[in-house]
């Protein structure tokens, strides 16, 4: 088997020399140990157990119901435990912040009137729901459950490239890639004290529970779900049944005398908690979009009486903008008075003049994206696109310069992957997970997504990337 | 309690899980069957061919029959094989199963979702070519009727009796029950009218072969022996009380289920109409349902019953 090393960025195996990095030594020797016939029997038990399983998500746009498997290598990647500190501490640090920002644009508004952030900005972008504006989410938590992206630069600091404050997904792959690596290449393990991933949804449980409107009598909670045609579905269905808690759908859920109940065979049951997975713009058709069929009427109304709590609250998303985004260093400063402990891209917003003639005039080094758009939708990397890309773009730009942000094109971290018997360079991230309840906890691991394409920087399931096992590792005893 | 779409899909899943397994078997024997007599008595053979017609509307089995050796038509085999267009196919209904259980994850275990996954994955992977030699369409609906049946070992070993459950059973033995009415209506015209003439042995063979159809030849020679009676057969199959496809077994087991669905001493509409037909069947003076042309009537009237036990089930439980 042959091992490449990364030739541009961070490799996260070898060091510059090319000698393993210590913490990767005994997997490499490991993996020297397989023949290729070895792998390859075992990439096909792997890929049979996850269509089995049912381990698949919903392609659209082809032909109809169409399922395919989240692409996983095998090759896991390590975070070292001094590292992880880092970064957790970096994480609790910016959801704080978050959640204050949250607390304040929707209550006194101070961060606008002090001048931190540019208030037509905050007050322009369609994830702030004025209609919300006055409202205190229950025990002051909006955002329960939130994913963010971190990425390495060249020397391997870890960036925040985007905070997921609305509905991030991929915690079922977290733990299902663990289940998956163990069953089928359970050598790995022994040499390392990897640190379980398997809790996640009991803390999601107590985190939902947390915030419930009658704590003392035993609340419901369940999961509301778009369907079985939303391409995030089976995570749905995943999380529900490994908290033991109802998975609905809108159409199961009415409003009565300003209380939620789910339908049943024999009569109607009050829900106190929702964790759900519909955006706010689908979740009450009385209150955001009337076309939605996905939602509950009146269930914002039921939400603004305190007799249910929504996980995320709703409104959360404006804090993920990307255009908030690049004010977050300065957040972090005015509601902590501490500085970042992350690190992150440097952003021009297009809401700034100057900032938007910048990115206009160097469009060929800059990625530049829409600041409502996630999963790389709506997205151009300059340094790759062609003049002609690059110009119909800028039109586009020029129609809605608030609407984007530009950053310079980080390199990412690159990690060997398997690849037709070699272990070649693939550029990877990196989403932890982060419940907000009675404290703040990160999920020690994370989802690791991979660019499977040779020199690709696109890591989005929707467009070729695939996912690996991410071990987070306990500090040894001395 | 539960949630009523979640009961709702419950109850298709179980029945469509039943209903892949009858068609399964049903081909099976039907196949094997007009294979075996065709050169002997070609009749015989189109007459059990246009009856699957009959039990399964649609299919394309009327112009079959065209050389000895493809005793039945491929059109058909592949129509109730594994056409995926076809609502009566194997493939369709392991489908509807599979797609009932994925919106319905939480509610069952990892053990019967996997099992059915590959018996419909498994299935899916055959071609139209595969499905034109008999051996190998042979081998294809023993794996399919094998892993149907761990499918169902793996509901009864790992779910939990709650009231998901009672609704998946009951989307069974309705489905079960339902399928033996239908299989009799459209086969006992023509058994009842054939007089044993000349040939005694295909005679008893197409009547071994309605019971083999429905799963209950063996049971039926535990009761009468291997010696044929069709009235004994005919008996057996509307009213032994201990084998699992009798008309009596089924509605007294949709009853009970019914009953625990219901759960008050209030019955419920659907509880109260599949009651007084298990009645019927448990106390009815059997040689009266069994004189001459009285079979076919009360075939008719117990499909009636059925079909509003089913219909009333729908509005009070799924709110459908």
């Amino acid at each position: 088997m042959k091992w490449a090393v990364a030739t541009s960025g961070f490799d996260e195996v070898f060091e510059p020399g090319g000698a393993p990095r210590p913490h990767y030594a005994p997997l490499i020797g490991i993996l020297e140990s397989f023949t290729r016939e070895d792998v390859d029997r075992r990439e096909r038990l792997q890929k049979l157990a996850l269509m089995n399983q049912g381990i698949t998500f919903t392609v659209y746009g082809e032909k109809e119901g169409l399922e395919r498997i989240f692409p996983f290598d095998f090759v896991p990647r390590i975070v070292p435990a001094a590292e992880w500190k880092r970064i957790q501490d970096g994480l609790v640090q910016r959801i704080t912040t978050l959640n204050l920002f949250l607390l304040d644009v929707y209550q006194e508004q101070r961060c606008l009137k002090d001048g931190v952030i540019p208030p037509e900005l905050v007050l322009s972008r369609t994830e702030y729901k004025r209609e919300l504006l006055g409202l205190t989410p229950p025990r002051k938590i909006f955002t329960h459950v939130v994913g963010t992206d971190l990425i390495r630069n060249a020397t391997g600091e870890y960036l925040v490239l985007e905070d997921n404050c609305r509905c991030p997904s991929g915690v079922s792959y977290v733990l299902e890639n663990r289940a998956l690596l163990n069953r089928v290449f359970p050598e790995f393990f022994a040499p390392y004290p990897v640190r379980p991933v398997k809790e996640y949804p009991t803390l999601l449980l107590e985190t939902l529970l947390y915030v419930a409107p009658r704590p003392s009598q035993s609340p419901v909670v369940v999961v509301l779900s778009p369907g079985i045609h939303n391409s995030a579905y089976f995570e749905h269905s995943f999380l529900a049944r490994e908290m033991g808690v109802p998975l609905v759908e809108g159409r199961d859920l009415l409003v009565e005398g300003n209380q939620v109940f789910m339908r049943r065979t024999h009569g109607k049951r009050r829900v106190d908690v929702i964790y759900r997975r519909i955006d706010d713009d689908f979740l009450d058709p009385l209150t955001f979009r009337r076309d939605s069929m996905l939602g509950v009427p009146g269930l914002v109304n039921v939400y603004r009486e305190g007799n249910v709590a929504l996980a995320n609250a709703p409104g959360a998303g404006v804090a993920d903008d990307k255009a908030v985004y690049a004010f977050m260093p300065e957040l972090i400063r005015y509601y902590l008075g501490e500085e970042p402990l992350l690190a992150q891209v440097p952003t021009y917003v297009g809401f700034r003049r100057d900032d938007f003639r910048y990115m206009t005039e160097h469009l060929d080094e800059l990625v530049v994206k829409t600041t409502g758009d996630a999963g790389g939708y709506g997205m151009l990397m300059g340094p790759f696109a062609s003049k002609k890309e690059r110009e119909s773009y800028l039109a586009v730009m020029k129609k809605n310069p608030g609407n984007h942000i530009g950053q310079p094109l980080v390199q990412l971290s690159s990690h060997p992957t398997h690849s037709h018997g070699r272990f070649e360079p693939r550029r990877i991230d990196l989403r932890p997970f982060i419940l907000y309840g009675d404290r703040i906890r990160v999920l020690p691991g994370g989802l690791t997504r991979v660019a499977l394409r040779p020199g690709s920087f696109v890591v989005n399931s929707s467009q070729g990337g695939g996912s690996k096992d991410t071990w987070v590792l306990a500090p040894r005893e001395p | 309690m539960i949630l009523s779409r979640v009961a709702d899909a419950l109850y298709w899943m179980g029945r469509y899980l039943e209903r892949a397994e009858n068609t399964t078997r049903l081909l099976l024997v039907t196949e094997e069957m007009v294979s075996e007599v065709i050169g002997l008595d070609e009749g015989a053979a189109r007459a059990e061919c246009s009856e699957l017609r009959a039990i399964f509307p649609g299919i394309d089995a009327s112009d079959e029959v065209p050389r000895p050796t493809k005793a039945m038509a491929q059109a058909a085999l592949y129509e109730l094989s594994i056409d995926a267009a076809h609502p009566h196919s194997i493939f369709f209904s392991l489908k509807k199963a599979r797609d009932n259980a994925r919106t319905v994850r939480e509610a069952l275990t990892i053990e019967v979702f996997v099992s059915l996954n590959e018996t419909y994955r498994e299935l899916g992977g055959y071609t139209r070519r595969q499905i034109a030699d008999l051996p190998s369409f042979r081998d294809a609906m023993a794996a399919t009727q094998r892993g149907i049946l761990s499918t169902a070992g793996a509901i009864e070993q790992t779910l939990a009796r709650d009231p998901g459950w009672l609704f998946l059973k009951l989307g069974e033995s309705m489905e079960r029950v339902f399928r033996t009415t239908v299989v009799l209506r459209a086969k006992l015209p023509e058994l009842l009218a054939q007089e044993p003439k000349v040939d005694l042995p295909l005679f008893y063979t197409r009547w071994r072969g309605l019971l083999r159809g429905l799963s209950s030849l063996e049971n039926y020679r535990k009761v009468h022996g291997a010696r044929m009676e069709p009235a004994d057969a005919l008996q057996f199959l509307l009213f032994d009380p201990h084998t699992p496809r009798s008309l009596r077994y089924g509605t007294s087991a949709v009853k009970e289920l019914l009953e625990r669905v219901s759960g008050t001493s209030q019955l419920s509409l659907p509880a109260r109409i599949i009651g007084r037909l298990a009645a019927d069947l448990a106390y009815q003076g059997q040689d009266d349902v069994l004189r001459e042309g009285r079979a076919i009537p009360f075939l008719d009237h117990v499909l009636a019953e059925l079909t509003r036990c089913h219909d009333t089930l729908s509005t009070t439980y799924f709110g459908t």
